[in-house]
């Protein structure tokens, strides 16, 4: 049977519920993209916030808080097989309790090991290549295109260093942006004709910066490769330095 | 904003060979007005050469009244001079990292007049950073040799990272290249930081692991006997020493690889000296770039010695993080480290009587020698291992390389490695390995290893 469900954290926990007490999952889809195949029937989840609730607790006291927030972070890749890949985690860790997580060898654990590892991986990313801009009221701005949905992952980070600024964090992918100002945050739409205007000195600082970047590099150790591998170009499209013109 | 760009176009060109950009070792909430620490630091950008921007990095002047024969700010260069104000280089600082340009400032300068007088405008731009403008990033000062023991320690207390420059690896060398800088003014604030780390208990880090040598004990660093008698830390009248912080990052330093003569051992030698006496954080290594013209360094069409900073590097991470001594690494007489094969391989292959290692018996201390296991994936092994026996499979899944560490373990029981276990074979399919094709044995140079792929490997210093 193939679930297909809203693509909220919650609806998946409601699925893990259906999994157990009625037939079993054999994959879990949201609900746009589903393609129906002539193997498994399908059914439509609806998100139930008792059923989520049980599960949530049943997680935090079977397995561990640890998991919990481990396939929390899972969830927010964009990985197109990671409702699975997390239900099969809860199977077994519902098996085997907290010890789950020490099961570096186990296929299932390695899957949602390494899908949070790449989650982390762009959450760090994002710490280090926001780059925001001073906008005309004085309000910090910057656009940025994760490849998973980590943006709210970096407020904590965020909301801490710029507590006297208020900021905009905007996925321009997700057409999402995190709010934030005085430690206080919140996710909500946005769109690029939300944007304000630049303030009058921003550019000038564009060009120190640029002119910093450009004069930091030491010549005669010039090294695309290395550059590349740690500042991988697909994140250029959003830095300042390479491309101020 | 012209004069600004200008300054710091020249005062970041001077700049740029520290190599320390560093911002990990001190984690701190915002307890200012803007800024915050990441204990595990944060880079924000690359530079075209692959070595990481994470702070803003300039001299705070470059009209030096040293005349050191590597540098490029020597009195007798005839190159640009400029020099910041205090505020401006605050205003700076403040506006980058509003931006998240940066994690902070690195502030080193050249010594204009006297030390004393350098390091005053120092932690004057410092401290406007940190009280004017309520700063709570990160901020690396170069101590300037031969810097009081006063001003010293009022710059630590707004900094969070201190560094002296040891230059050369030997006195030697110093003496011949940087006649001004006497070892005496190098080590005493060395020591002066160390000393108060200790005392206010806040000493922490990779060179805490060298237990049993007292930093107050005459010894003999760069040939240097004695180095001075006041070496009573020095502690400031402040009224309230129990909150405030000095140096929570501790204190590094840096040295130029292939200026004199020295061999691979000299250098490593004084960095273990270094790492147990002063308990450094770390030790940077810069190959040296001819940037200036002079009869007693290499010509000036040198290419800087890439390869050779890498595998110093890889000797030094085996010190501070795997347990091993430089005595270790270097054997039956070698100079200098082979440029071939990794540190920890050629050891391994020395010593093969050692191996193979069981992966699911052998104590934490041994996995940790095994070539292409690291301190991650050795702790997971010991953490698997009390659930469920490791089996071969799982060891790339918990992040071990495979290809190299097959050669030096059985995994229950069994081995996965060549048919032949002698150094020869295993050394040659490891070179394959690595390179995708048969490197000739005989040849030694750093040359063959200079050209192609393997450059993107070489800037350690640009990792971290």
């Amino acid at each position: 049977m193939d679930y297909l469900y809203d693509g909220t954290f919650e609806g998946l926990l409601t699925c893990v519920h259906h999994h157990y007490y009625t037939e079993k999952a054999d994959g879990i889809f949201t609900k746009g993209v589903y393609q129906p195949s002539l193997l498994n029937g399908y059914m439509e989840v609806e998100t139930d916030e008792m059923k989520a609730t049980t599960v949530y607790e049943a997680i935090e006291k079977k397995i561990s808080t640890y998991d919990l927030r481990r396939i929390y972070r899972v969830f927010l890749s964009s990985d197109s097989d990671k409702e699975m890949k997390i239900l099969r985690y809860l199977v077994l860790g519902f098996r085997k309790g907290s010890a789950v997580s020490m099961l570096h060898g186990d296929p299932v654990v390695y899957d949602i090991e390494s899908l949070e590892k790449k989650v982390g991986r762009e959450k760090e990313r994002m710490l280090q290549f926001v780059r925001f801009s001073v906008m005309a009221n004085d309000v910090l701005y910057a656009r940025i295109e994760p490849d998973h949905d980590v943006v709210e992952l970096t407020a904590h980070h965020f909301c801490d260093r710029y507590r006297n600024d208020p900021f905009i964090i905007h996925d321009v992918k997700r057409n999402k942006a995190l709010v934030a100002f005085q430690g206080q945050w919140y996710i909500s739409h946005f769109e690029d004709r939300d944007i304000p205007d630049v303030s009058a000195d921003e550019k000038e600082y564009r060009r120190l910066w640029k002119n910093y970047f450009d004069n930091i590099a030491i010549k005669e150790r010039t090294n695309p490769r290395c550059q590349k591998n740690f500042m991988p170009v697909r994140y250029w499209k959003n830095l300042t330095e390479v491309n101020f013109s | 904003m012209e004069a600004i760009m200008e300054k710091l176009k020249i005062l970041a060109d001077s700049a740029k060979y520290d190599v320390s950009c560093s911002t990990s070792g001190v984690g701190r909430r915002n307890n200012g007005r803007i800024g915050n620490a990441h204990a595990a630091g944060i880079c924000h950008s690359w530079s075209a050469d692959g070595r990481c921007i994470s702070l803003l990095k300039v001299l705070f002047t470059n009209k030096c009244a040293y005349d050191c024969e590597y540098c490029i700010n020597r009195r007798s260069n005839d190159f640009p001079r400029a020099s910041f104000e205090p505020d401006e280089i605050a205003r700076l600082t403040i506006e980058f990292y509003r931006r998240n340009y940066i994690e902070g400032l690195f502030l080193s300068s050249a010594v204009e007049k006297s030390p004393d007088y350098t390091a005053e405008r120092i932690l004057e731009a410092l401290r406007l950073l940190r009280y004017k403008y309520g700063f709570a990033g990160y901020i690396h000062a170069k101590i300037i040799p031969g810097v009081s023991q006063e001003i010293l320690h009022q710059i630590g207390l707004v900094a969070d990272r201190l560094s002296v420059n040891i230059e050369m690896p030997n006195s030697e060398s110093l003496a011949l290249f940087a006649p001004q800088k006497k070892p005496k003014q190098i080590f005493a604030p060395m020591r002066q930081i160390t000393n108060t780390l200790i005392e206010r208990n806040s000493l922490v880090g990779p060179g805490t692991m060298f237990k049993g040598k007292d930093i107050n004990s005459p010894e003999n660093y760069l040939g240097v006997q004695q180095i001075s008698s006041e070496t009573k830390s020095f502690r400031a009248l402040s009224t309230n020493a129990g909150r405030e912080t000095f140096a929570p990052a501790g204190q590094t330093t840096q040295m130029i690889i292939g200026a004199g003569g020295e061999s691979d051992k000299n250098i490593l030698t004084t960095s273990e000296n270094l790492y147990h006496a002063f308990k450094m954080k770390r030790v940077y290594y810069s190959a040296y770039i001819p940037v200036v013209k002079s009869d007693i360094l290499p010509d000036i069409s040198t290419a800087p010695p890439l390869a050779r900073e890498h595998r110093i590097y890889q000797a030094d991470w085996l010190l501070r993080f795997y347990g091993f001594s430089v005595g270790e690494l270097f054997n039956s007489g070698d100079e200098n480290l082979d440029p071939d094969l990794d540190p920890k391989v050629t050891w391994a292959l020395r010593n093969l009587d050692k191996f193979p290692i069981e992966v699911n018996k052998a104590p934490y201390e041994m996995l940790l020698r095994i070539p292409g296991v690291g301190a991650v994936s050795a702790k997971r092994i010991v953490r698997q291992r009390r659930v469920s026996a490791v089996k071969f499979d799982d060891l790339k899944k918990m992040g071990v390389v495979v290809k190299r560490a097959k050669y030096f373990i059985t995994c229950v029981g069994r081995y996965y490695g060549e048919r032949r276990f002698e150094p020869d074979t295993i050394k040659n399919s490891i070179l394959q390995m690595e390179n995708g094709l048969q490197l000739s044995m005989f040849d030694n140079n750093w040359k063959a290893l200079e050209a192609g792929a393997r450059q993107e490997k070489l800037s350690a210093a640009g990792v971290i």
